[in-house]
């Protein structure tokens, strides 16, 4: 056998499996979505054809605009409040932290949530933030309010905090592990040069571990803005997102070519997303020189 | 020889699996929970050998989305009238041979001659079960009783505590409100739509949690977020009941829709003969008893009911009174069901 046989032969020997798995399960639904996106409704079903009636229907009416846009903005409001939250956890195990052990454990407990449920994540803010919740059974307790307060459930604040409380691990990863890369000769060199510790955090820590704040964005938002169980578990009636639309246009409505193109508008916004953290970090390594 | 044995062991395999897959007297069927209970499938497996695997949907939608998407698994759907016009449009379900119906005269005549069972003279579906669309509130919440469902945008007690199935079917009442008792709900024109779109609209400010599942409804008012809601009639009170909350149903002035659930046998079946032998049973006693003492819906066969239910619950569940069901406005599947189903999307979309 000629060795460039035998290279190919080990290529496709490994690659073969991968390969029709990315090609069946990933490329060619994604392409049968945009086909069908370009097809005609024709009551019950639909019929292929190529025109763009689906895509200007979105545009022409406007409850999908006001829809993408309280998506985007609850992405948004996930993707900042989740930064908030674990940029200082990740921070304090990263730096803080002296014992191998208690940093382990507590990395653990952080993403120890991933290994549930998602639905029972969700079914667990029902009790705490509802009428008769533990929230408001405390805020009563402590005498800060005299009556239940309705206000922390079913509404987009209840939908921020679920879905904040759900997505940290994947924001909480990317940014320990670039935290964790970070060369503490760099931080000791800044600080022995007399920088003030927030000098120190400011151009050294915070641009180094950027790569794992735009990974932890791009996780978070993507995962959100995509969400549907969050709007009908905690959600009110200002909380239909982009998904439930979807779904909808797929169930009852069987109108498969909208539903589609609501599809394809969902994975530009989210591709797009993710070549902008892409361009982002590159801009970031250039500026490091 | 090892080669030979294993060829053996996986033809064997294949024949085997293809067997159990194919096999005579096993009825994959789609269907809400309690339609199919143990309490009364498992007396119908002995009589007829026919097995039954149910999978259950949480709403309508589930019928026509799990069927268009290559629904070839299954034998039998339940959907109700509203949803079944679409399966017979699409041609997924198939022709009822009512003749091998022995009870089928004596299913409320209402159902039987429904447009969503009946299809180019012909039948495709079989009329199950029915209730109705009441309100219900919570007894401890009101000193008097609403009448009407205006009061959900006028009385300002009730702003935050109203809870609204998250179904098209809300369009209905609330076009008889608006346009009185009379007006054909399922033929609204695009005024009307947007009039009632607007309306609606105009109640999200007072509305708590749009609920999707009876158990949603059934905490809603469990964990004390709602006071009042719509509901599906008899269901979700009774489970209420069992936690010691007291209900009270009413039909408000604006009448009240009535649904009924029917058997569709999917097209192209290789377990027919086993669907028929299901839908004898369901409209004979067996079927109609279990399922009545099951859900606590009205059965669509007054005749066999009478042999299981004393004269109160058969009272109760309005089984005896005919005009009952002529008060409620039947679901159908609206002349334009898109612009009904964008229109209910519109109101949820709103900000």
């Amino acid at each position: 056998m000629k060795p460039r046989t035998r290279r190919l032969l080990n290529f496709w020997s490994l690659f073969t499996g991968p390969a029709l798995w990315w090609g069946t399960v990933l490329l060619v639904p994604y392409l049968m979505m945009l086909a069908i996106s370009f097809y005609t409704r024709q009551f019950p079903f639909h019929v292929p054809d190529f025109q763009f009636g689906n895509y200007v229907t979105l545009i022409a009416d406007s409850q999908y605009f006001t829809v993408l846009l309280r998506s985007l903005w609850i992405a948004l409001a996930v993707s900042v409040t989740t930064f908030c939250l674990s940029y200082p956890l990740a921070y304090f195990l990263a730096f803080k932290v002296r014992s191998n052990r208690l940093r382990l454990f507590l990395y653990t407990a952080a993403i120890v949530p991933l290994w549930v449920s998602y639905l029972l994540r969700a079914y667990t803010w029902k009790t705490i933030l509802g009428s008769e919740g533990i929230l408001n059974s405390f805020l009563m307790w402590i005498g800060i309010i005299s009556e239940p307060s309705t206000i922390f459930l079913y509404n987009q604040g209840a939908m921020v905090v679920t879905m904040a409380y759900i997505f940290t691990p994947f924001m909480v990863m990317p940014i320990y592990a670039s935290l964790e890369k970070i060369p503490r000769s760099l931080i000791e060199a800044s600080k022995d040069l007399g920088a003030p510790r927030f000098t120190t955090f400011r151009k050294i820590t915070l641009p180094l571990s950027m790569p794992g704040v735009l990974a932890g964005f791009t996780f978070t938002f993507g995962l959100s803005i995509g969400d549907f169980i969050s709007p009908i578990l905690v959600g009110g009636p200002y909380s239909n997102m982009i998904a439930n639309v979807v779904a909808t246009q797929f169930g009852m409505a069987m109108n498969w070519p909208l539903g589609s193109a609501l599809g394809v508008v969902l994975l530009v916004i989210v591709l797009g997303i993710i070549t902008a953290s892409d361009k982002l970090e590159r801009i970031g390594r250039i500026n490091l020189g | 020889m090892k080669v030979i044995n294993i060829k053996r062991a996986a033809a064997a395999l294949v024949i085997g699996f293809a067997a159990s897959a194919h096999a005579e007297g096993e009825l994959s069927v789609l269907t809400w929970e309690g339609y199919t209970d143990p309490s009364f499938v498992e007396p119908f497996t002995e009589a007829t050998g026919c097995a039954v695997t149910p999978t259950y949907v949480g709403s309508n939608d589930e019928f026509p989305a799990k069927l268009a998407g290559g629904g070839g698994v299954y034998d039998l759907v339940s959907p109700s009238v509203d949803t079944t016009t679409i399966l017979m449009k699409a041609g997924l379900v198939e022709e009822i041979d009512v003749s091998r119906i022995d009870h089928w005269g004596e299913i409320y005549e209402q159902f039987r001659n429904h447009v969503g069972v009946n299809y180019e003279g012909g039948v495709y579906g079989v009329p199950f079960t029915w209730g109705s669309i009441p309100f219900m509130y919570r007894a401890d919440r009101f000193d008097e009783a609403p009448d009407s469902i205006a009061s959900f945008w006028e009385d300002e007690s009730l702003s935050g505590a109203i809870s609204l199935w998250d179904d098209k079917t809300n369009i209905y009442i609330v076009a008889r409100l608006l346009f009185g008792t009379d007006v054909n709900v399922y033929d609204l024109s695009d005024d009307q739509l947007a009039a009632v779109r607007d309306k609606l609209i105009a109640l999200k400010p007072h509305i708590r949690k749009f609920w999707s599942t009876a158990g949603e409804l059934v905490n809603l008012y469990a964990n004390g977020e709602v006071t009042i809601s719509n509901t599906w009639g008899g269901y979700q009170s009774s489970l209420l009941a069992e936690q010691d909350i007291e209900m009270v149903e009413f039909i408000p002035v604006e009448k009240a829709d009535g649904w009924a659930d029917a058997w569709q046998i999917v097209k192209g079946t290789p377990n027919a003969d086993c669907a028929y032998e299901w839908l004898n049973y369901a409209t004979a006693s067996g079927g109609q008893c279990g399922v009545v003492g099951v859900t606590g819906y009205s059965g669509s066969n007054p005749v066999v009911l009478r042999e299981c239910l004393d004269e109160a619950t058969f009272e109760a569940l309005n089984q005896a009174d005919f005009k009952y069901i002529d008060g409620l406005v039947l679901w159908e599947e609206p002349a334009r069901v898109d612009a009904y189903i964008n229109t209910w999307n519109a109101i949820k979309a709103a900000q």
